[in-house]
């Protein structure tokens, strides 16, 4: 496997405390990487400077293996690419731009545009100026899939799309994963990462803070237990065991979240009448928000 | 390199860019073209209503010289003195802002509107919306200036007045360069700043300025020094003197290095939306 997406201390400063600051990041041929954070963490910011939009001011950047400021035109023919915020000319219909953007790269066969259309359920011949966010939105992935690009970055692909849109969109995403073409995209929503991406990244205020295996990040983190005797029990040795938050005791229940082993928790509890026992993962949405609970205070980005 | 992937080559999208834009001001052209046309023909039609060239010429003796020097007035005895005074003194103030209005939105309009992201997420240059914008603009100005011209010279043989046809061909095609440099000026500083406003907002100023430092300077000898730094200097009368070919590729060459200005520019700066 080889990196399709590299970056090493990569910065771009611009305006007071925002930016992106020395962000290493390494993504892989055929993964699907999702791209955490709340909105003004740094997410588009980063995309912009990989595409060449913006350039960096530390640091550089490398798609495959090509350098985003002097190649972004070779790298541009090999991305597809949706911005966050998706605009057209107000006059463009949706089957205008597709011939456009196929002219542009030298596309001839147009069956997956018309596939992808209609799986998405996008509204080709409408003017831009008479759809929702949603139909835009549509389009803007469309246009960005049809030329079966080897790399895909998608700045918050489901904004304004309805479920079921959402789940055919997941869909083609694993379609392009089993491909063997990657997938880099940004969200907020992290049930749609947790369900599709390989590993994901977290940025929090510019700084790139975690990237793991969706997995792992889930199996680290702490755990929702819910124990339920067959008879009273004394709560403070639960209370007191190394890593409990949120104790609660309720008659013979007893709720709490384990930052720790399960260890000592499983050999207390065995000297009681267990008569049911919850052990829960957490959703990626709440190890989210214990990444940003202490950052609440920064500034938009 | 990355291993395993077959890179696609970039492939020449100049033609199809340029084409697009040119494709989104047809309606702009028309009604441009249009409402310019219509006013030249009803001045061609008020011609008319004068009378014979003495009685014109008197009428036009009776105005001070200088009044008739600040505006260019020279001869009304004939339709191609008229029309200067009337449409081609006046009309570059009018039709500069098809292309400020056109290229002030090639790159400051297009990021405010958002739209830049996309254009550019397939693999345009940079230089080549700056040109392309460029180009478009400068070929469709020309088909307002012809529908403008057609409009004027086909009233005039409804008319039965009897205008010269390479007088018109030349009065209408000089406003081309002088157009397009305040056009150029607008992209340059569509590349320059984020905001369209201040794109129209600075060659609109420096458009009205250089038309002040012309006109009062042809009235005032104090101020005729002044006149060298307008580009209304080197427009001249063409529908009456023709052409000054020199001056007409020399404000033409300030256009395109205003272009050339802003390709350097834009490709070095951030591009935000």
């Amino acid at each position: 496997m080889s990196a399709v997406i590299e970056t090493s201390k990569l910065s771009k400063a611009y305006g007071k405390s925002r930016g992106i600051k020395d962000v290493d990041l390494t993504v892989e041929q055929g993964e699907v990487f999702g791209f955490l954070g709340p909105n003004g963490a740094g997410k588009t910011t980063t995309i912009r400077v990989l595409l060449g939009f913006m350039r960096p001011t530390g640091g550089a950047a490398e798609i495959f293996g090509l350098d985003t400021k002097r190649e972004s035109v070779r790298i541009r023919a090999n991305v597809g690419n949706l911005p966050g915020e998706f605009a057209l000319e107000d006059k463009m219909t949706g089957e205008g731009l597709l011939r456009l953007f196929a002219k542009l790269r030298g596309v001839r066969d147009m069956s997956y545009a018309h596939e992808l259309a209609e799986r998405l359920g996008a509204e080709m011949k409408r003017p831009m100026r008479k759809l929702s966010r949603g139909n835009k939105q549509k389009i803007g992935l469309v246009q960005a899939m049809f030329h079966h690009p080897p790399l895909l970055i998608l700045d918050e692909p489901t904004g304004g799309l309805d479920p079921l849109v959402q789940e055919e969109f997941l869909k083609i995403v694993a379609e392009v994963k089993e491909e063997g073409r990657t997938v880099f995209f940004s969200s907020h929503v992290l049930s749609e990462v947790e369900r599709v991406c390989d590993r994901v990244g977290i940025i929090r205020g510019g700084e790139l803070v975690d990237v793991e295996p969706t997995g792992s990040l889930i199996d680290k983190a702490f755990r929702h237990v819910r124990l339920t005797f067959g008879e009273s029990v004394d709560p403070r040795p639960f209370r007191t065991l190394s890593g409990v938050e949120d104790f609660e005791a309720e008659g013979d229940e007893l709720s709490f979240t384990l930052h720790s082993e399960p260890d000592r928790m499983v050999k207390l509890a065995s000297e009681h009448k267990l008569v049911n026992m919850e052990y829960e993962r957490p959703s990626l949405e709440e190890i989210f928000l214990t990444y940003y609970g202490k950052a609440n205070g920064k500034e938009e980005r | 390199m990355s291993e395993g992937i077959a890179l696609r080559e970039t492939t020449g999208t100049f033609g199809t860019l340029a084409a697009y834009m040119m494709r989104l001001q047809i309606k702009s052209v028309l009604i441009w073209g249009g409402v310019l046309g219509a006013y030249a023909a009803a001045i061609v039609a008020s011609y008319l209503s004068f009378g014979d060239p003495e009685r014109m010429e008197q009428i036009m003796s009776a105005y001070p010289p200088e009044l008739m020097d600040a505006f260019g007035i020279s001869d009304f005895g004939t339709i191609e003195g008229f029309l200067y005074g009337q449409i081609f003194n006046l009309i570059p103030l009018a039709i500069a802002f098809f292309p400020i209005l056109a290229l002030s939105s090639a790159i400051a309009g297009a990021e405010e509107r958002g739209t830049i992201d996309v254009l550019l997420g397939n693999p345009i240059p940079r230089w080549q919306l700056v040109v392309g914008s460029f180009f478009a603009t400068a070929v469709s100005l020309l088909f307002i200036v012809a529908i403008m011209g057609g409009l004027m010279y086909g009233s005039a043989i409804l008319m039965d007045v009897e205008l010269d046809f390479a007088a018109s061909v030349e009065g209408v095609l000089n406003l081309w360069p002088l157009s397009m440099f305040f056009g150029g000026l607008a992209l340059l500083c569509s590349a320059i700043f984020h905001r369209r406003a201040l794109a129209i907002a600075v060659p609109g100023f420096v458009l009205l300025a250089m038309y002040l430092a012309d006109t009062l300077g042809r009235v005032s000898a104090d101020l005729e020094v002044y006149r060298d730094f307008s580009v209304f200097y080197y427009y001249g009368a063409a529908i009456t003197d023709g052409i000054d070919w020199a001056n007409f590729f020399g404000v033409s060459g300030v256009a395109v290095l205003f272009a050339l200005l802003a390709i350097v520019v834009f490709r070095r700066r951030d591009i935000y939306t």
